[in-house]
């Protein structure tokens, strides 16, 4: 759900403010983020760069939505939509979205005073990584989905126990989320990560952490909330959406140009492939495809950030749009380039994989398709 | 500013434009459609209006003054246009979405251009395009309609055809060969032929919705004045590419909704309330597919606005090239769907069934965004080659003398 006017972060980011975060971040990212990079990132037990992470952390980018009084720059959705369209376009694996943005949003969502300044600091400077638990083994991240439940203990706390499955960098995170049913509704709990059983899951995106975490008795600590605990969470959720948005269409942009690129320099008949109609319409298609994409990414986001009330059906159909747009533009990225994209040492494959990945990650398109038609009012 | 003339400030523009309407617009009756719905039929009330409208100066106030026009920059026009629209009153913005007289503007000799351009903007003349032939659609460089000059005239053979308005015009915006032996971009010449004569017959076509709003136009000996030539001889290719812009800058604007007039939503989304009607709206399948096109129309109109905000903020943008393939993808999509939403009932036709009535005429009139003003495969070229830079499609017959190329001997 999109709340409306309460946004307590400041305008105080200009259109200047925003190219010169993008472009450090792209001159960051060119410079520590390579495929090479990418590759050997992906490899490691932690799925992430400290050494970026620290990075990103001074550069802003981490606590780019969490409001300065806990250390953030209290941007909004629009720079945040820009950023991980510059983060997708460069494969950056890590937590990024799982902890600056789902889960900082949901404290902040939440705004239980407590909890925002004991994690949101740590969140921000990126020295303590945090995800949300949502949904369990069903996927789908609704509220019929949870399969946690809730007990009240002695002493005013709480254990939780049951299944929570594709947490995001579940088990890198120091702090956890999570969503569980009480007898009186949905809440969210705190969580000690050690005190769970953390499966990490085998991801087909390697550049992804993904974790099935079991509770078993489980103390949790119930956070406060101003409003439905499953508010908060769909909060949460539509801005990691329009991050996720931003992601897809920055990568779907990326990989329409390595391919276009390949089609002026790889000739085959005595012609570059590019000059053969059957691949220049496809390339054609893709382009429409992109810039849609982009659109309804950044559309997504400023609807959000100026509170409209048609913000949550733009993030809808953002959340569709550019899930299937990327999807088309790296499947068929790997048909254009032909048999060296079969290859594993191809980007093409990091970039469908990561496609095939967000086309799920907080609900797949067709849930979001019949959400758009909801939100319409249908 | 031009012609030496004092800077106006924007407001004392606005006030100018404001006080002018304010004294002289008095409304107008409503245009009516001409003959089978091409064209309009405008009365002499409404070309009372223009004729002041031109001679006041607003019509084209980006043209330079002893063209009607006051010399002002872009945004200063648009000031104007704008005021125009708040009070809804025509003929302001043609040096914008003229083609004809935009055309004649730059183009027309020194003889004709000071008789045709006021009849354009004050038009009191009727148009009509003479560019594709049966033989000649995507090719367009391909025609071989004729025009060989004598003494004071060239005489015209040959035969035009999708041209509305045809039988009303009298001019037609005419590209004919008058040079056989150079290659095919080379020999085109660009005429205003006057249409209302013996040598011009036009006969409609019956278009796939049953509908006829264009026609063939056929040429034996028609007589064109060689004042009436835009142009050099053999430049009309250069001339015709900037009469098409202008004509794709106001075709971009928009398409045909349903044609039955009956009404089927209060501001619903028109998918979503002809399922509501049909009773399908549960149908989750059905859902889905709705979802999706309204998310294509949508999409195109974010695509639109981003690419306005980027030319305005001085950036080109090549988002603009998208919007006619995405329109052709989003006609066809429409139409698929409410075949889905109406089921059987898309069987029938006629006017006691309004719903199929609307499916099936919005199915086949959807190839007139997609086949009309270039197909959408020679759309995927223009996108291919001009926005991403991909190398052209070989071309055979690109250097070689047109009385040569295969098909022509």
């Amino acid at each position: 759900m999109v709340t409306q006017g309460e946004d307590s972060r400041l305008p105080v980011i200009t259109a200047e403010d925003r190219t010169a975060l993008t472009d450090s971040l792209r001159r960051l990212l060119a410079d520590r983020c390579t495929e090479a990079d990418v590759r050997r990132t992906m490899e490691t037990q932690s799925g992430y760069d400290p050494g970026l992470w620290r990075e990103l952390a001074e550069m802003g980018v981490v606590g780019l939505v969490i409001e300065e009084e806990y250390g953030g720059v209290g941007a909004g959705p629009v720079e945040l939509e820009r950023v991980t369209e510059e983060t997708g376009s460069a494969l950056l694996c890590g937590p990024l979205i799982s902890s600056g943005v789902l889960a900082a949003e949901l404290l902040r969502a939440l705004g239980d005073a407590d909890a925002k300044s004991r994690l949101l600091p740590g969140v921000a400077d990126g020295a303590r990584l945090a995800t949300a638990a949502l949904t369990g083994r069903a996927g789908g991240w609704t509220p019929e989905t949870i399969e946690v439940d809730a007990k009240p203990g002695a002493g005013g706390g709480w254990s939780l126990s049951g299944v929570a499955s594709y947490v995001t960098h579940g088990q890198i995170a120091d702090v956890l989320l999570v969503a569980a049913k009480t007898p009186d509704g949905i809440a969210v709990f705190e969580v000690e990560p050690s005190r769970t059983a953390i499966k990490a899951l085998p991801a087909f995106d390697h550049t992804l952490r993904l974790a099935e975490i079991v509770f078993d008795a489980t103390p949790a600590r119930r956070l406060a909330g101003s409003k439905p605990a499953w508010d908060a969470v769909e909060q949460a959720l539509d801005l990691a959406r329009v991050a996720l948005a931003g992601e897809q269409a920055g990568a779907g942009k990326r990989t329409l140009e390595f391919t276009v690129d390949y089609a002026k320099t790889r000739a085959q008949f005595g012609r570059l492939i590019g000059s053969f109609q059957a691949i220049k319409h496809m390339a054609a298609n893709l382009v429409l495809e992109s810039e849609s994409a982009i659109s309804a990414a950044r559309h997504a986001a400023q609807a959000l950030a100026d509170g409209s009330p048609q913000a949550a059906a733009a993030i809808s159909l953002a959340s569709f749009a550019c899930a299937d747009a990327f999807n088309q533009i790296a499947a068929d990225a790997i048909q254009m380039h032909g048999g060296i994209a079969f290859t594993w040492a191809h980007p093409a494959h990091l970039y469908l994989r990561r496609a095939r990945a967000d086309a799920q990650l907080f609900g797949a398109s067709a849930f979001h398709r019949e959400r758009f038609l909801q939100r319409l009012g249908a | 500013m031009a012609d030496g003339a004092p800077a106006l400030t924007d407001d004392a523009l606005r006030a100018e434009v404001r006080a002018w309407l304010a004294e002289h617009w008095k409304g107008l009756p409503q245009p009516r459609p001409g003959p089978g719905g091409a064209g309009w039929t405008t009365t002499p009330e409404h070309r009372a209006w223009l004729a002041k409208v031109v001679e006041s100066g607003w019509a084209a106030p980006r043209w330079p003054t002893e063209w009607y026009g006051r010399g002002l920059a872009d945004h200063q026009a648009r000031i104007i246009e704008r005021e125009f629209a708040a009070v809804g009153a025509p003929g302001s913005g043609q040096d914008r979405t003229n083609l004809w007289a935009n055309t004649a503007l730059a183009y027309a000799s020194p003889t004709f251009k000071p008789k045709i351009v006021p009849q354009l903007l004050k038009q009191e003349v009727g148009m009509c395009l003479l560019y594709s032939e049966p033989g000649a659609g995507s090719d367009l460089a391909g025609i071989r309609t004729r025009a060989d000059r004598n003494g004071d005239h060239f005489v015209v053979n040959g035969q035009k055809v999708w041209t509305s308005g045809a039988a009303t015009a009298d001019y037609g915006m005419l590209i004919a060969r008058t040079d056989w032996d150079v290659p095919k971009h080379k020999g085109i010449s660009f005429f205003f032929l006057p249409m209302k004569q013996e040598g011009v017959e036009v006969r409609p076509l019956h278009q796939i919705t049953g509908e006829s709003h264009f026609n063939e136009v056929f040429f034996t000996d028609a007589i064109c004045p060689a004042e009436n030539l835009l142009g050099a001889p053999g430049a009309g290719w250069g001339v015709l590419q900037t009469a098409l812009a202008y004509e794709r800058s106001v075709m971009g604007e928009g398409a045909r909704g349903p044609r039955s007039g009956v009404a089927e939503s209060n501001g619903e989304e028109p998918l979503i309330a002809l399922a509501r009607e049909a009773g399908v709206l549960g149908d989750p399948l059905i859902r889905q597919e709705i979802a999706k096109v309204i998310g294509y129309r949508r999409l195109n109109a974010m695509n639109t606005a981003r690419a306005k905000s980027d030319l305005a903020q001085g950036t080109s943008s090549s988002i603009m090239s998208l919007g006619k393939l995405a329109m052709s993808r989003i006609l066809h999509e429409e139409a698929r769907v409410r075949t889905l939403i109406l089921g059987a009932g898309s069987l029938l036709e006629g006017p006691d069934h309004p719903r199929a009535e609307d499916a099936n005429f919005l199915t086949l009139n959807a190839y007139f965004t997609s086949i009309g003003g270039g197909t959408d495969q020679i759309q995927r070229n223009i996108i291919g080659e001009r926005v991403l830079g991909l190398p052209k499609e070989p071309e055979v017959d690109r250097d070689v003398p047109f009385r040569q190329v295969r098909g022509n001997a």
